[in-house]
């Protein structure tokens, strides 16, 4: 579950988002680096581990979804993914835990690099194919993995049982943390902690949710760009900062009735899944050619972390999209699809993910009738560009157009 | 000898015809709860006078799961909710299906649409499971579940009834663990005949499966130990009951000599301990599971278990009966090849799906692996 930052190709305002935000991860990467030259250690974290039991400590990670989604990004997808295949790791494995592991053995990807973890930190809130990428990394390199199991929750509401197993694993990874590092806990830094990633939380929501406007500021792509610096700088002030500046720039944009999406738009989709990091450019020039403006994705939300106390943080860790059971995840879209009157579903079927795919035709349906928006689906990949067809896309997206066409006749 | 055959035969009737034995406790008046894979509580569903029973799919084609499954998820959580919309499960109180693996946790959330006259059960394991909150979390699911069937069924939950049924299936784990080991001295009893022993387990009340293989191990020990020609093979994976596959396997002189199949040996390698509470018992059952693809393993204990069996076993090489689709076999396996190598024993992966008819791919693979012994 992530996303990549482009580099910047011409010189951007110092004061904009997007130059604060590019810098974020560009000092990300950095900052791990830098710790890791100075002999700490450092860990490969997974994108939904509860981010403030490091920052707390003051122990700096990186993280191999983004890494992936960067290098796909790149191009370089299909070549890391050879790499860990010629090692017996089927292509059916997610292609984010193909190009880690075979990042974690040839230990070079110019496309984007990043330092050698001394542990591993996992949570499997989005999947259990997280728990056996981490397994192996952590039995090759022969280094301490945490883990923090957030099971998948067949319920609508969190139960007090979950609350209590996730709280007891939490409290425990703080003491392994502090004796793999020798950092201490500071309930004082907890509590700073919290209040920024609040903050920060608050800051995304608000931007992402300036999609809601007709027109809408923004190309919804930016943020499955942006969506990086939610995933490994929420604890931070910088990060809080950007997102203001976001905005307030999307603010100025409405008042303004301009615009980062580059067309008139025409029709407004909820986009459903994770971005084909490898088509990306195709994927996106599909919908802008024809005024199609992606204005919901559930990751919107999905790195939103707002809570009020402990058991609220824990909470939120427990309602993240892929831990929710299908009425609590397909009320959560069909939210956004209301707020953001979406007019059309468009439906990634990404043969990486089991979890998210698995019974997504389902939820789709069901949001498809509820807010009587057409859905349609296509097959693609977040990081493996093998599986991936441009001339099914271009189809499938021909198709929602025409029938969100006729619906806008009919009403 | 006439004994055995009868025997064999009797467990090959009932592995082959779940729908006879559902029909037959329906007809008793008995009331069946279908188990998911991989782990399920089966103790406390006996415990409540309710039948068990097993449901690990069927080789078919897959057609009307297809509007629920995208094709990249296994054909054993494919095919469950195929015989489940087509009526299979008929007559059934309900599934209990626990989320242990990615296509689990969406088999139950399909399931619920898709066959709506039979309620879904969910039971959710801790992965954390070995310390207090995961043995607490694991109790407050069993609890959950336990809920679920008396709503939905009636009967009623006692702890003096689960202590009865957890000495009834600590029993059969006893003796499912007795007949692996006596098999290897009756080579004559062929992986098919071996599958079916294990599979009926799932089809029938335990403590008459139990007695049906202790009879089987009574007769086999009142025969000489003939002279073994067989190459001896364990096998490991998800399933391995293709009748198909189990031929190539015969074709070609390999006996299994133990297995770290989840159908089969992995159900039995842990007892309940009796000594207290009979849920905490349960509860503390999982949290002393292991060597399993679905179950949180951070040293990766299972390749250094397969590497110990074969070398016990004295096996010619490791089966790896790889389900497609399944990805927490495939990322084991790379780490078991590994081991294998290292250990200097074959390690063979055979890709199986619940949709093959092609087998060719298998009979080759066999074939390499027996010629270059
Ligand atoms: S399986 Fe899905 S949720 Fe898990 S890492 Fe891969 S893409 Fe992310
Ligand atoms: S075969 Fe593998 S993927 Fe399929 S249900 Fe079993 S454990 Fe899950």
């Amino acid at each position: 579950m992530s996303e990549e930052v482009k580099k910047s190709k011409h010189e951007l305002d110092p004061n904009s988002a997007k130059a604060k935000l590019n810098k974020i991860i560009v000092d990300h990467y950095a900052g791990v680096q830098a710790a890791k030259d100075r002999g700490e250690k450092i860990g490969w974290c997974a994108s939904n581990f509860p981010q403030e039991i490091f920052q707390t400590l003051g122990i700096k990670v990186c993280y191999p979804e983004n890494q992936a989604a960067a290098i796909a990004a790149r191009g370089a997808g299909q070549r890391m993914c050879e790499i860990a295949e010629s090692d017996g790791y089927s292509n059916d494995i997610c292609a984010y835990a193909r190009i880690s592991l075979a990042y974690m053995k040839v230990k070079d990807a110019p496309e984007q690099n990043m330092p050698q973890p001394d542990f591993l930190l996992c949570c499997n809130n989005i999947c259990n194919c997280m728990i056996k990428w981490y397994e192996n990394i952590a039995k090759e390199l022969n280094i301490p993995l945490i883990l923090i199991d957030i099971p998948f929750n067949p319920d609508y509401e969190v139960s007090d049982a979950q609350v209590a197993y996730v709280k007891g694993q939490f409290l425990a990874a703080i003491k392994q943390l502090e004796e793999i590092t020798g950092k201490k806990w500071s309930d004082e830094k907890f509590k700073e902690v919290m209040a920024i990633s609040n903050r920060t939380s608050r800051a995304w929501l608000e931007a992402t949710s300036y999609t809601k406007y007709q027109p809408s500021p923004l190309n919804g792509f930016d943020l499955l760009n942006h969506m990086a610096v939610a995933v490994c700088a929420r604890g931070t002030i910088e990060a809080a900062e950007a997102f203001e500046t976001l905005t307030r720039e999307y603010k100025k944009a409405v008042e303004e009735g301009t615009s980062t999406f580059r067309a008139e738009e025409k029709y407004r989709i909820m986009f459903e899944g994770i971005a084909c990091w490898p088509h990306l450019r195709t994927t996106a020039t599909g919908l802008k050619s024809r005024g199609i403006n992606m204005v919901a994705t559930i990751y919107a939300d999905a790195f939103g972390f707002i809570y009020n106390d402990f058991d609220g943080l824990i909470k939120a860790y427990c309602n993240v999209p892929n831990a929710m059971n299908l009425e609590h995840a397909r009320d959560v879209r069909k939210a956004i699809v209301k707020k953001t009157n979406a007019e059309g579903l468009l439906v990634h079927t990404n043969r990486s993910c089991k979890l998210w795919s698995g019974f997504m035709y389902e939820m789709s349906r069901q949001i498809g009738e509820d807010c009587n928006v057409p859905v349609i689906s296509f097959d693609g990949d977040q990081a493996d560009p093998r599986n991936f067809s441009e001339a099914q896309y271009d189809t499938r997206v021909q198709g929602l157009m025409e029938i969100m066409e006729t619906n806008k006749g009919g009403k | 000898m006439e004994k055995i055959n009868q025997l064999l035969e009797e467990f090959r009737n009932i592995a082959e015809n779940p729908s006879k034995q559902l029909e037959k406790f329906l007809k008793q008046g008995k009331k069946v709860i279908a188990c998911a894979p991989v782990y399920t509580p089966e103790e406390i569903i006996h415990s409540m006078g309710l039948i068990p029973m097993g449901v690990w799919g069927a080789d078919m084609e897959i057609k009307e799961a297809k509007s629920y499954f995208p094709a990249f998820i296994c054909s054993i959580a494919q095919s469950i909710l195929e015989q489940g919309q087509k009526g299979y499960f008929d007559g059934i109180s309900a599934i209990v299906i626990p989320s242990l693996c990615d296509s689990l946790k969406c088999l139950g959330e399909n399931w619920k649409y898709a066959v709506p006259n039979i309620p879904f059960i969910p039971m959710t394991y801790p992965q954390n499971r070995k310390n207090e909150v995961g043995i607490e979390f694991t109790k407050a699911s069993y609890k959950r579940v336990i809920k679920d069937l008396e709503r939905i069924t009636g009967q009623k939950f006692s702890e003096e009834s689960l202590a009865k049924s957890n000495k009834i299936y600590n029993e059969h784990n006893e003796v499912m663990r007795q007949i692996s080991d006596v098999l290897v001295d009756y080579p004559f009893i062929t992986a098919s005949q071996r599958n079916d022993i294990f599979k009926s387990a799932y089809l029938m009340e335990k403590e008459n499966h139990t007695s049906l293989v202790k009879s089987l191990i009574e007769e086999l020990k009142k025969m000489p130990k003939e002279e073994n020609k067989k190459i001896k093979v364990i096998t490991s994976g998800i399933l391995a009951d293709s009748k198909n596959l189990l031929e190539i396997f015969e074709e070609n002189n390999l006996q299994i000599v133990g297995d770290d199949i989840a159908h089969e040996s992995r159900q039995y390698r842990v007892d309940i301990k009796n000594d207290g509470n009979a849920l905490d018992g349960l509860a503390l059952k999982f949290s002393e599971m292991d060597n399993c693809s679905v179950l949180f393993d951070v040293d990766k204990k299972r390749a250094d278990y397969i590497v110990n069996m074969a070398k016990v076993k004295n096996a010619a090489g490791v089966l790896m009966i790889m389900t497609k689709f399944c990805d927490p076999e495939e990322f084991d396996y790379a780490i078991i090849k590994k081991a294998c190598e290292e250990a200097k024993i074959p390690c063979i992966p055979i890709e199986v799906d619940r949709q093959m008819v092609n087998y060719e791919q298998a009979k080759t693979i066999v074939q390499t692996f027996v010629e270059n012994i």
